[in-house]
């Protein structure tokens, strides 16, 4: 079986789902946008910058921080290890919460 | 043989810039001294600017960004060391960091080669900077390293609290030190860099919003303290800057102080400009 391109991302997506069996969930990596960055020189990895869209019940009687709290945990080694996650962009939101956003945007 | 002028306050600049000749390019050198980059940009200047006879059509202006704020607002400055030239008050090009060879080509684009014998010229070979420049290591990092360069100028606002001393704190100390870093304002903001000059894109961003709400915060650079940096992740249990405090409680970064303004219009109001006017009246 060849190897995956986007370990990261992979190891992302499975950590989340399990651990949150989320309803939705979208990972985009925004790696390109900062590689020229200064912090970022001598970095050959493509997956630092992630941003992630999560609705999950888990979150439900949380406020934001607890909610990311729990995300950051779940990816605690690879946010850790040299070359790994450096940034990570996160939206968490419940069921219901996504409905409400859904339903505001449609009035627009 | 020309030299670089330091410019100390917003008259002089103002006065300097517009006795230039039309036909003067101008080399406005924006930089702060507790930058590391700045020291080496500004030796490269100041060769730059010997190679130039006196009475050849170029300027070189040097300007502390920070204590120049409104001339720094005008030529849009959010990070230094950041060059500008202009002509007749018109600007020609903008460079942002510390490429010595894209300034000296830049200059000599506009105002013509250096006089003189080019290959005797005193420019120095241009440095790589990346080795003597303090690295922005990622918002959670794993080794430290030697952030000195970032360290805070006794012009810098009164706002940032003390820096560590360097030495060595016990775990429990430097909690409670944290705790009362946390509430030196009602509102504080760790971010990466200073508002002024912020070294960080979600950094900017968080100090942007919060200038646009009109609030009032207190800030500490992380980047000057890799005590308190690192100190700070272990506190708040939280891994990544910029982080925002209110009243002694982690509100998050800059996504959630976003959502938190975005669904509620109101978020930090009685921390705002025009809510403490409100409330004096």
């Amino acid at each position: 079986m060849a190897q995956s391109m986007t370990p990261m991302e992979d190891a992302m997506r499975a950590k989340i789902t399990e651990a949150l069996k989320p309803t939705t969930l979208d990972i985009y990596n925004d790696s390109h946008l900062h590689s020229h960055h200064k912090a970022m020189q001598g970095v050959t990895s493509k997956e630092t910058h992630f941003r992630a869209i999560i609705t999950s019940e888990a979150f439900k009687g949380k406020m934001q921080p607890a909610r990311h709290r729990m995300v950051y945990s779940l990816l605690k080694d690879e946010m850790a290890q040299e070359g790994g996650i450096h940034a990570l962009q996160l939206r968490t939101r419940t069921p219901e919460e996504e409905e409400k956003q859904k339903q505001k945007e449609a009035q627009e | 043989m020309a030299t670089v002028q330091e410019i100390s306050d917003e008259t002089s600049f103002a006065s300097t810039v517009s006795a230039l000749p039309s036909s003067t390019l101008a080399v406005i050198y924006f930089h702060a001294p507790w930058a590391a980059p700045c020291k080496q940009m500004g030796t490269v200047l100041s060769a730059l600017a010997s190679t130039y006879s006196t009475d050849a059509p170029v300027s070189f202006l040097s300007v502390n960004a920070e204590e120049l704020p409104d001339v720094s607002e005008q030529y849009d400055v959010t990070a230094v060391p950041y060059i500008v030239l202009q002509k007749d008050n018109k600007t020609l090009e903008t460079i942002s960091g510390s490429d010595a060879a894209k300034v000296r080509a830049a200059v000599e684009k506009y105002a013509g080669p250096a006089s003189g014998d080019a290959s005797k010229a005193g420019i120095p070979p241009p440095q790589t900077v990346t080795k003597q420049a303090p690295p922005q290591a990622g918002e959670n990092d794993g080794p430290s390293r030697d952030l000195s360069g970032y360290a805070p100028s006794p012009t810098d606002p009164k706002t940032a609290p003390e820096y560590s001393s360097g030495e060595p704190t016990n775990k429990e100390e430097l909690f409670k030190r944290l705790g009362e870093l946390v509430k030196a304002a009602p509102v504080m903001l760790f971010m990466k860099g200073t508002p002024s000059a912020p070294q960080c894109g979600f950094s900017r961003q968080t100090v942007g919003i919060l200038r646009e709400k009109g609030v009032r915060y207190g800030f500490f650079n992380i980047l000057a303290d890799d005590e308190v940096r690192q100190g700070l992740k272990e506190f708040a249990d939280w891994p990544t800057f910029p982080q925002l405090w209110v009243g002694g409680e982690l509100v998050g970064g800059l996504d959630i102080v976003r959502e938190e303004f975005e669904n509620d219009p109101e978020f930090l109001k009685e921390y705002s400009v025009s809510g403490q006017k409100a409330q004096a009246a």
